[in-house]
């Protein structure tokens, strides 16, 4: 692991910022997450190293975009290009953050960062240097849509960090696309906050080419009465880990998320989802679905923790998983830790493969088999494509995804 | 009428088929011949072989045709896929319509009908011209056009899933429809509705097999022939009076049957 051994003899980064070199600091002790922890010992280890085994490149070179822009109106921007924005428009402003702004938010996030838990979030801000991370302050009402897109080129390790403030009274529709080229590592990391009455509608598309690592991981911080909606897709990587964490920090908001990962050959994807509620009155409605074919490896584990302070939470995490081999494997946790004694919570996983009658009743009506899984398995996408925003968009993934698999 | 029938060719022939599933003998020797315009039942009580039956013709992946042929037009289709069978003009209408989540009715009606009319060389529907069809259609059914835009079966009552189901047989245009308990679970109303149903949609070169319990579905549709089944096999063979037989009679005479045998 090529640059596991440059943390370890501290030759990774010329010239680290400061906060580069706390985050460096941190990983020199104790370079790799502990495969034993909940959290690690599920990911296939060749994979991991696989991820770790290129050279970090800090340039950003140009790739075509998959998707033709819909509108107009719609704000895009890629990580790591020379995007400096500032717009300052009559109903709204979306500004860059100061250098100031983001050490300061990226320092407390990293002294209460866990070595285990959030060593994807230390192995980013060790590798991001300051052009490839894209700070965000956002006021105002009738925003735009907001695309970013982060991308790996072949044969290196890109790390690309984002940060969003989201003042208060304001609602955006966020989508994230994350793109791997053929044997690369990208290492993704979010933080969004969210302050009073504000609300993201958040999608996140993931997919790569053939070899390619994703290291994702989304931090949210909700105040009170905002909302978080996140509609989540990852797809065709060697290795792939999503992380979810989400801070309701005084209760009173609201998080709905709804994702997938679909596994093929002998890919290993894993999400792992940790929702703390911080205060009363609390709302998460998650849905997890996985489906895995050929060889390839799904990984759901999902973490609830309801403190006694958090009093009257309404949780439900549920996942869902469709094996469509044989030797496709299914590891899922979904899990509460309940404290609090007035909270309505619950969770469930279920795995099963085609429903074999659905199958035979549309094939009695002349529907060859392969339609019929097609048809299976796209009303199996909806529920979660449909929760994506930026509509046009969405529709020409599940095409993209339906003829693929 | 009946001679003028036997001067055409059968569409349907089932000869001596012999069928079981994770090794269990089901079906024992069933044979069964049906030509153009003609309608059968078949008659039997729960678990004699009926259903089981009409699923193989279908061509049910988790049954094993152990001995017999089925011939269709003249063909055997013993290998043929559900779907082949289906798209060159055979019809299940199931006992228990299947529920799909997620795929709406109106997708899943306009992909079936195409695969029908792409075998018999007609031009495939686009949504439009297809939604001109099936409102024509949902007329023999006396269906509302809401049930188009739901899932396919999800949230219908039994009513109108065997509506549902008849529908479909009128849109595909089958050449052999077999009808499993259509009329189980409908009050007097829906099964009329779905009676006449049939029998505006067969036609002189179509045949029909109703599998049943009852003889009111047959008050509404009557048969040229009733068969009887027991234990996997065809027994008796009559014609609409046996049905009244045996609906005062009850089903205890076939034991004895099969014990004399």
């Amino acid at each position: 692991m090529e640059i596991i051994e440059k943390i370890k003899n501290n030759k990774l980064i010329d010239n680290p910022t400061e906060i580069q070199k706390i985050c460096l600091h941190k990983l020199q002790s104790s370079p790799l997450p502990n495969p034993k922890s909940e959290l690690w010992r599920l990911s296939n280890k060749s994979k991991f190293s696989n991820v770790l085994d290129y050279s970090v490149n800090q340039k950003g070179p140009k790739f075509d975009m998959p998707y033709p822009k819909n509108s107009q109106s719609t704000i895009r921007l890629t990580i790591g290009e020379e995007c400096h924005i500032k717009l300052i428009k009559e109903n709204y402003s979306i500004q860059q953050l100061s250098e100031d702004e983001l050490d300061k938010y990226i320092n407390k996030q990293i002294s209460c960062f866990d070595q285990n838990e959030n060593w994807s979030d230390l192995l980013n801000l060790s590798l991001s240097c300051a052009k490839n991370i894209l700070g965000l302050k956002i006021n105002g009402s009738k925003i735009p849509p907001i695309e970013i897109f982060s991308h790996a080129s072949s044969n290196s390790l890109n790390a690309k960090t984002l940060v969003i403030f989201l003042e208060k009274n304001c609602n955006i529709e966020l989508l994230q696309v994350n793109l791997g080229k053929d044997k690369s590592s990208l290492s993704q990391s979010t933080f969004l906050s969210l302050k009073e009455n504000s609300s993201v509608n958040h999608g996140v598309v993931s997919y790569g080419e053939e070899g390619s690592n994703l290291l994702n991981s989304i931090n949210v911080i909700q105040q009170k009465n905002s909302e978080y909606n996140l509609g989540s897709l990852h797809f065709k990587f060697n290795y792939a880990r999503f992380e979810i964490r989400i801070k309701q920090s005084v209760g009173n908001a609201k998080t709905n998320i709804k994702g997938m990962q679909i596994t093929k050959k002998d890919e290993q994807i894993s999400t792992y989802t940790k929702i703390d509620f911080n205060g009363p009155n609390g709302f998460l409605d998650q849905i997890n679905k996985s489906l895995a074919d050929d060889k390839s490896h799904a990984i759901f584990a999902g973490s609830i923790i309801v403190p006694k302070i958090a009093q009257k939470t309404d949780a439900s995490q549920l996942s869902r998983n469709l094996l469509l081999s044989n030797l496709a494997q299914i590891d899922t946790k979904p899990q509460l830790e309940i404290i609090a004694d007035d909270v309505k919570c619950k969770h469930g996983a279920t795995i099963s493969q085609l429903n074999e009658e659905e199958l035979f009743y549309m094939r009695t009506r002349g529907i060859t088999l392969a339609e019929a899984s097609k048809l299976q398995l796209s009303s199996y996408f909806k529920e979660i494509i449909s929760f994506i925003p930026v509509s046009k968009d969405r529709w020409d993934l599940l095409d993209k995804l339906l003829n693929e698999n | 009428m009946q001679s003028k029938m036997k001067e055409s060719y059968p569409i349907l022939e089932v000869d001596n088929l012999f069928a079981s599933t994770d090794n269990l003998p089901i079906l024992k020797g069933v044979s069964l011949t049906v030509y153009p315009g003609e309608i059968h039942a078949i008659m039997g009580r729960n678990g004699c072989g009926k259903s089981t039956l009409s699923k193989i013709i279908a061509g049910h992946p988790s049954y094993n045709i152990t001995n017999g042929e089925i011939k269709f037009s003249g063909e055997n289709i013993n290998s043929l896929e559900p779907e082949e069978r289906a798209q060159s003009g055979i019809f299940l209408g199931f006992q228990y319509p299947i529920e799909i989540p997620g795929v709406s009715n109106l997708e899943f009606l306009r992909v079936s009908t195409n695969a029908r009319r792409k075998f018999l060389n007609k031009e495939e529907l686009d949504t439009f011209d297809f939604e001109e069809l099936v409102k024509e259609k949902l007329e023999l059914v006396k269906m509302d056009q809401a049930f188009l835009s739901r899932s396919v079966n999800q949230g219908f009552s039994g009513g109108e899933k065997k509506r549902n189901e008849i529908l479909q047989m009128a849109l595909l245009e089958p050449k052999i429809a077999i009808l499993d308990e259509t009329d189980s679970g409908l009050d007097i109303d829906a099964l009329r509705i779905v009676a006449s149903g049939i029998k505006k949609i067969s036609n002189a070169q179509t045949g029909i097999i109703l599998i049943t319990h009852y003889q009111r579905l047959l008050d509404e549709i009557e048969p040229n022939y009733v068969h009887v089944m027991a234990d996997g096999q065809i027994i008796k063979t009559g014609g609409s009076d046996l049905a009244v037989e045996l609906e005062k009679k009850g089903y205890e005479w076939t034991d004895n049957f099969l014990q004399q045998t």
